[in-house]
């Protein structure tokens, strides 16, 4: 493809540093996740920015359909660096919300009503767009509702725009293209579950019955008698983004106590459920000044195997370590290192992934763990950089680590990530029983 | 004996012969009518065939004018309202208008069958035009508003055409294929950059004399 030639090799370079979790892991994506765990605002955005000029720039120039595929690039804003999420946000305000008619048809045709019968009231005029559908405000019997609205024929589109991206990531992960399916299928399978509202509806009713107990959380009451596989009715919540939350300069007894709801409600989930909200990005929580946590859109929901938790949590046991023979098998199980790898490959990334485990899951390890804590995030930056450095990692063309890992990553770096922007500690210890 | 029925039995008929009937004897004798009846409503077999497509229209646009929401519309929602009902009415006929697709293009622009239909959503189209143009919502141009209402023919037999070639569940391709079709449309007939190159063109010249 003409395209793909079309970026300038330096700017591969520089553009290699946007890599997606287990895409390639040790590698860059954890880097940029830590850098902006660390500070958002020290992120070499002007690099990025340039990149993403870059990318954008081609993109358009690959179908003339930039804006599919900058849309779903932006539909998982959590893997992308900020001057990506910009510029493609960018993209994404430019599809133009859903008429009032199509608003209309989509009730008449999957509810069979319009909504003005359905509801006492209801705004044709949508409060806010989301990547896959519109939100509209709502009233019935006195409740306030929130309406979600998918825009027609995002499912179909899925796939092909998945192939659109593929020969970028491939280039900027520099993996094979056998490599990388895994992940991609991975992704595409979730996308779909995420355009799929009647599973939703029903998924968001199980696990918010399911962590109902969880102090300090609220879940808004989903309506199953007025969704559709295209409309979602769940109450409407009031509360904060957490940018906004912050400058209320909330206490830091508030801080804590949203950030101990957090991690509990994750916790819970990947351990007790072993399936998870895997969408931990900003928008989908709520912040309230009497320190609850108000949690919304479960469309993303990783659930986790049995196989790949006891190997994933069986590292964050150090005494585990003695047993060289069990820590290659779960390095194995996990693929993080392959049957076909040299004997020096299997040293050199063993001990990478021993390093870089033992960093990341410390919170683990510890009664409480304070996360304002700068320098344990500027630890993990400065070494996550190095080894992105190393030639070994640099040169290596296999995957490593499971799908399982992507979301399963993605879930902990953006769970880290708010809870660090909250400035929060937290009573982080668990017993696990592996 | 009512229209409606000659057309409904036509329709019938079609479906489950698979051919239109050879004459209107044929047709006349399902009916249990005779010829002369046939004649006091239609003049021919095709006659009845137009009336099948104008009357759905007819149909879409009477539930349109009484939905209390409609009047309220810009000119661009009421076309997008249009669009979505008449597709939703012509369901009931997908299968005729499957077959039909053989017999006749639908990419042809003066297709006979369509004929009566065309001149129904030209007026339609003209009065929403007109309306248009009161509320700023389009540009009236020289010369050229006259012609709008020949594009948005062309974009009926593009919705029309999407729709029977849409595999879609719930043929929500087809949703968004009006969606998109006709926010460009109306994109073009309302100023755009058009008019204001056009404006400066204009001015460049007359400053040079």
């Amino acid at each position: 493809m003409k395209e793909q030639h079309s970026i300038p090799t330096g700017k591969v370079e520089r553009a290699s540093k946007f890599v997606s979790t287990g895409l390639k892991i040790g590698g860059n994506y954890v880097k940029h996740y830590t850098k902006k765990i660390l500070d958002p605002e020290r992120d070499n955005s002007e690099l990025h920015a340039d990149n993403a000029e870059d990318i954008y720039a081609t993109l358009s120039n690959l179908k003339g359909s930039a804006l599919k595929v900058a849309q779903m690039l932006s539909m998982d804003k959590g893997m992308l660096p900020q001057a990506y999420v910009d510029k493609f946000s960018l993209a994404q305000y430019s599809a133009p919300p859903l008429s009032s008619p199509l608003v209309i048809n989509t009730f008449m045709k999957t509810l069979g009503k319009t909504p003005q019968a359905m509801y006492d009231s209801f705004e044709l005029q949508a409060t806010n767009a989301a990547s896959i559908g519109q939100v509209h405000k709502a009233t019935k019997d006195g409740k306030k509702l929130a309406v979600k609205i998918q825009y027609p024929g995002v499912a179909n589109s899925v796939s092909s725009d998945l192939k659109l991206v593929k020969p970028f990531a491939i280039r900027l992960v520099g993996l094979k293209e056998v490599e990388m399916d895994k992940y991609f299928d991975e992704i595409e399978t979730k996308l779909l579950e995420e355009t799929d509202y009647e599973l939703e509806v029903r998924r968001s009713i199980e696990l918010t019955t399911q962590c109902a107990h969880i102090p300090n959380l609220a879940f808004p009451v989903y309506y199953p008698e007025w969704s559709s596989s295209r409309i979602i009715t769940m109450d409407w919540l009031e509360g904060l983004h957490l940018k906004e939350f912050l400058q209320t300069n909330p206490s830091k007894e508030i801080r804590n106590q949203i950030g101990q709801a957090l991690w509990d409600f994750y916790d819970y989930q990947i351990h007790q459920l072993r399936k998870v909200h895997a969408d931990p990005h900003p928008g989908n929580f709520l912040m309230r000044e009497n320190g609850t946590l108000a949690i919304f859109d479960f469309g993303c929901i990783k659930e986790i195997p049995n196989g790949f938790y006891e190997n994933y949590f069986a590292l964050t046991d150090r005494s585990i370590y003695n047993d060289e023979k069990r820590v290659k098998e779960i390095y194995t199980e996990l693929e993080m290192i392959h049957a076909e790898d040299s004997e020096k490959d299997v040293i050199f990334f063993s001990d990478l992934f021993k390093q870089m485990i033992d960093m990341l899951t410390l919170p683990f390890t510890q009664e409480t763990f304070d996360f304002s804590n700068e320098t344990y995030f500027n630890d993990i930056y400065a070494y996550m950089d190095y080894v992105s450095n190393l030639k070994e990692v640099k040169n290596s063309k296999v995957a490593r680590g499971s799908r399982h890992s992507l979301y399963v990553n993605r879930t902990y770096f953006g769970l880290y990530s708010i809870l660090s922007q909250l400035k929060a500690e937290v009573k982080t210890k668990r017993e696990f029983s592996c | 004996m009512e229209k409606y029925i000659i057309r409904d039995t036509y329709v019938q008929f079609n479906l489950e012969h698979g051919r239109e009937p050879h004459s209107v004897y044929e047709l006349a004798k399902l009916l249990n009518e005779s010829e002369e009846a046939f004649y006091t409503h239609y003049a021919s077999l095709k006659a009845v065939e137009k009336d099948v497509w104008l009357s759905k229209f007819q149909e879409t646009l009477e539930q349109l004018h009484n939905d209390p929401v409609y009047a309220g519309y810009s000119s661009r929602e009421k076309l997008l309202a249009f669009y979505f009902l008449w597709i939703q009415n012509l369901l009931k006929l997908r299968s005729f208008i499957l077959q039909r697709k053989k017999g006749f293009s639908f990419r042809d622009l003066r297709a006979d069958n369509l004929s009566t239909l065309r001149v129904a959503f030209h007026d339609y189209v003209n009065g929403l035009l007109r309306e248009g143009e009161a509320s700023n919502e389009v540009k009236e141009r020289k010369y050229i508003s006259d012609k709008y209402v020949h594009g948005f023919w062309i974009q009926l037999l593009f919705v029309l055409n999407y729709w029977i070639e849409d595999e879609s569940s719930e043929f929500e391709q087809t949703d968004a294929a009006i969606e998109k079709a006709v926010n460009l449309s109306f994109k073009l007939v309302s100023e755009n950059t058009f008019d204001t190159l056009l404006d400066f063109g204009k001015f460049v010249f007359q400053s040079k004399r």
